[in-house]
C-alpha cells in the first residue's frame, strides 16, 4: 500500500470505527442468513473504500456507509432467497397499518420490562417476519438512528413510504410481543383479552 | 388538539419528526393533558426498550464479526493508533483518577474563596471530551446508563429523553466536585460533546455564590473558557449542562431533563 493509500485507509477507518458495532447489528438483523454478516460487511467495506475518494469530507459518512451495507444486504438476501422469509421487497408501500389490540397493548405499556426481559428471541423473529423493506426501515431507524428523510435517501424510497412502513413494522413487532406475552402468561392476570 | 389527534402523532413526536407546528401543538396538548402525557411517556418507554433489544442483542451473528479481518479482507489496513489507545487503556484509567483527584482538591474557586462549580464541572467536561478522562461506563443505551447510575449514586439521575433533548448518550461516571458527589452523563448534541452533571440539591450549600444566583434566576447560564453551560434545580437535583455548542441547545437538554418524572 503506497503512502497515499495508507492515508486514505487511516481516514476511512477513522470514520468507520465508531460505526462498526451498529453496522454489525444492522447487518445481522437485516440479513436472511445472519452468518453471512462478515462476508456482507467485507464486500460493503471494500466497495465503500474503493469509492471513498468520492466521499465529501464533512458530509454524512454514516448515511453514506449505510447505503453500501444496505445494498450489499439486498443483493445477498436476493441471492439467498431460497431461504428467505416471504418478502414483499419494495411493493407494500400503501398497505394499511396493522390492527393492534389496544386493550392488550395497555397492559404491555404498563409493565414492558416484564415482557421484554423474556423476549430477545421473539423480537429477533418478529423482525425477520417483516418484509425486507419494512425490516430495513425499522433497523435503520432503531439501530442506525436515522431520520425519516435519511432513511428515504438511503433506500431511495419516498418519505411517506418510510413513515407508513415504519408504523406498520412497529405495530407488527408489538403484536408479536403481545402474542408471545399472552401465550406465556406474561401479561398481568385478568388482563388477557 | 384533541387526545385522539395527539395520539395519532405520537410516533412523529417520539422520533422528533414532523413539522415544528405539529410539535408545538402536541407540546401544548401534553402540557394540559395528564393522561396523554402519561400515555406518551409509556409509549416512549416501550419503544426505548424494544430499541434496546434490537441494538444490543443481535445474537451470535453480530457479536462474532471480526472487524480486523473484514478490513484486511477489504484491502483496508487498520489504523495502529486505535490499538495504541487500547494498550494504554489502563494507564488512562489511572490518569483519569488522578485528574479527578486534582480537580477535586485544587479545582476552581471564586473570588470570595468558595468553590466554583462552573469551573470544576467544565474541567471534567473538557477532560472527558478530550479523552484524557476515561468514562467509567460506556454505552449508547439510555436505559443501560440509567441502570448503571441508579445503584451508584444516592440521588436520582437519568438520561434526558432523547426525543426532546436531541442528546445521544455515550456513557457516564461519578466524580467529586469540591467535596460534593456528582454524577455525569456524557453524550453529544448534533455530534458535539455535551456533559450533564447531576448533584443533590443540598450540595448548593457548598457553592453559596451559585445558590444566590439561582435564587434570583432559577435557570441561569454562564460561560467557562470555551464551554457554555446552563444550570437549574429540578426536583431534588442541581443539573448542569455543559458543551461547546449554542446555549439554546443546552437549554433544550436542561429543560427536557427537567420534564422527566423522577418517580418513573
Amino acid at each position: 500500500m503506497n503512502p497515499a493509500d495508507h492515508t486514505k485507509a487511516e481516514r476511512f477507518v477513522a470514520h468507520l470505527e465508531p460505526l462498526q458495532r451498529q453496522l454489525s447489528v444492522y447487518c445481522a438483523r437485516a440479513l436472511n442468513q445472519r452468518d453471512e454478516s462478515e462476508d456482507v460487511l467485507q464486500s460493503a467495506v471494500a466497495n465503500a473504500f474503493r469509492d471513498f475518494d468520492k466521499y465529501s469530507e464533512g458530509t454524512n459518512f454514516k448515511a453514506w456507509m449505510y447505503r453500501y451495507v444496505t445494498l450489499e444486504i439486498l443483493n445477498r438476501n436476493r441471492a439467498s432467497s431460497r431461504l428467505a422469509v416471504p418478502s414483499g421487497s419494495l411493493e407494500p408501500a400503501h398497505e394499511p397499518a396493522l390492527h393492534i389490540d389496544s386493550f392488550r397493548l395497555e397492559t404491555l405499556l404498563d409493565a414492558p420490562e416484564i415482557v421484554l426481559d423474556h423476549c430477545d428471541e421473539v423480537v429477533a423473529i418478529c423482525v425477520r417476519q417483516l418484509t425486507e423493506l419494512e425490516r430495513k426501515i425499522l433497523l435503520l431507524r432503531a439501530v442506525g438512528d436515522f431520520k425519516y428523510r435519511e432513511i428515504a435517501e438511503i433506500l431511495d424510497v419516498p418519505i411517506g413510504t418510510v413513515m407508513g412502513l415504519l408504523s406498520r413494522a412497529g405495530n407488527q413487532l408489538r403484536n408479536g410481543l403481545l402474542d408471545y406475552a399472552h401465550e406465556n402468561g406474561l401479561l398481568r392476570k385478568g388482563d388477557t383479552a | 388538539m384533541k387526545c385522539h389527534d395527539a395520539r395519532r402523532y405520537w410516533d412523529l413526536y417520539h422520533d422528533s419528526e414532523g413539522d415544528a407546528d405539529l410539535h408545538f401543538q402536541l407540546n401544548e396538548h401534553l402540557d394540559n393533558c395528564v393522561e396523554c402525557a402519561e400515555w406518551f411517556h409509556k409509549q416512549s418507554r416501550l419503544e426505548s426498550l424494544v430499541k434496546e433489544r434490537l441494538t444490543a442483542n443481535a445474537g451470535e451473528g453480530a457479536t462474532a464479526v471480526d472487524w480486523s479481518r473484514i478490513l484486511n479482507g477489504a484491502g483496508v489496513t487498520p489504523v495502529r493508533r486505535a490499538r495504541s489507545w487500547k494498550m494504554f487503556g489502563s494507564l488512562l484509567t489511572a490518569l483519569a483518577a488522578g485528574i479527578l483527584l486534582m480537580i477535586g482538591l485544587f479545582g476552581g474557586f471564586s473570588l470570595d474563596g468558595s468553590p466554583n462549580l462552573a469551573h470544576l464541572s467544565a474541567e471534567v467536561h473538557q477532560h472527558v471530551s478530550a479523552g484524557s478522562l476515561r468514562l467509567e461506563f460506556e454505552s449508547e443505551s439510555d436505559i443501560d446508563v440509567d441502570r448503571y447510575l441508579v445503584n451508584r449514586v444516592p440521588f436520582p439521575v437519568r438520561c434526558p429523553p432523547r426525543k426532546d433533548s436531541g442528546f445521544a448518550v455515550r456513557g457516564a461516571g461519578m466524580c467529586q466536585l469540591s467535596n460534593q458527589s456528582a454524577a455525569y452523563v456524557v453524550g453529544s448534541v448534533d455530534h458535539q460533546p455535551v456533559s450533564i452533571f447531576v448533584l443533590p440539591k443540598e450540595s448548593l450549600n457548598e457553592f453559596p455564590e451559585l445558590r444566590l444566583i439561582l435564587q434570583r434566576e432559577p435557570m441561569t447560564a454562564c460561560r467557562e473558557g470555551n464551554s457554555e453551560m446552563v444550570l437549574s434545580v429540578f426536583d431534588k437535583n442541581l443539573i448542569l449542562v455543559i458543551g461547546n455548542i449554542d446555549r439554546t441547545k443546552l437549554t433544550r437538554v436542561l429543560k427536557s431533563y427537567g420534564t422527566y418524572p423522577h418517580s418513573a
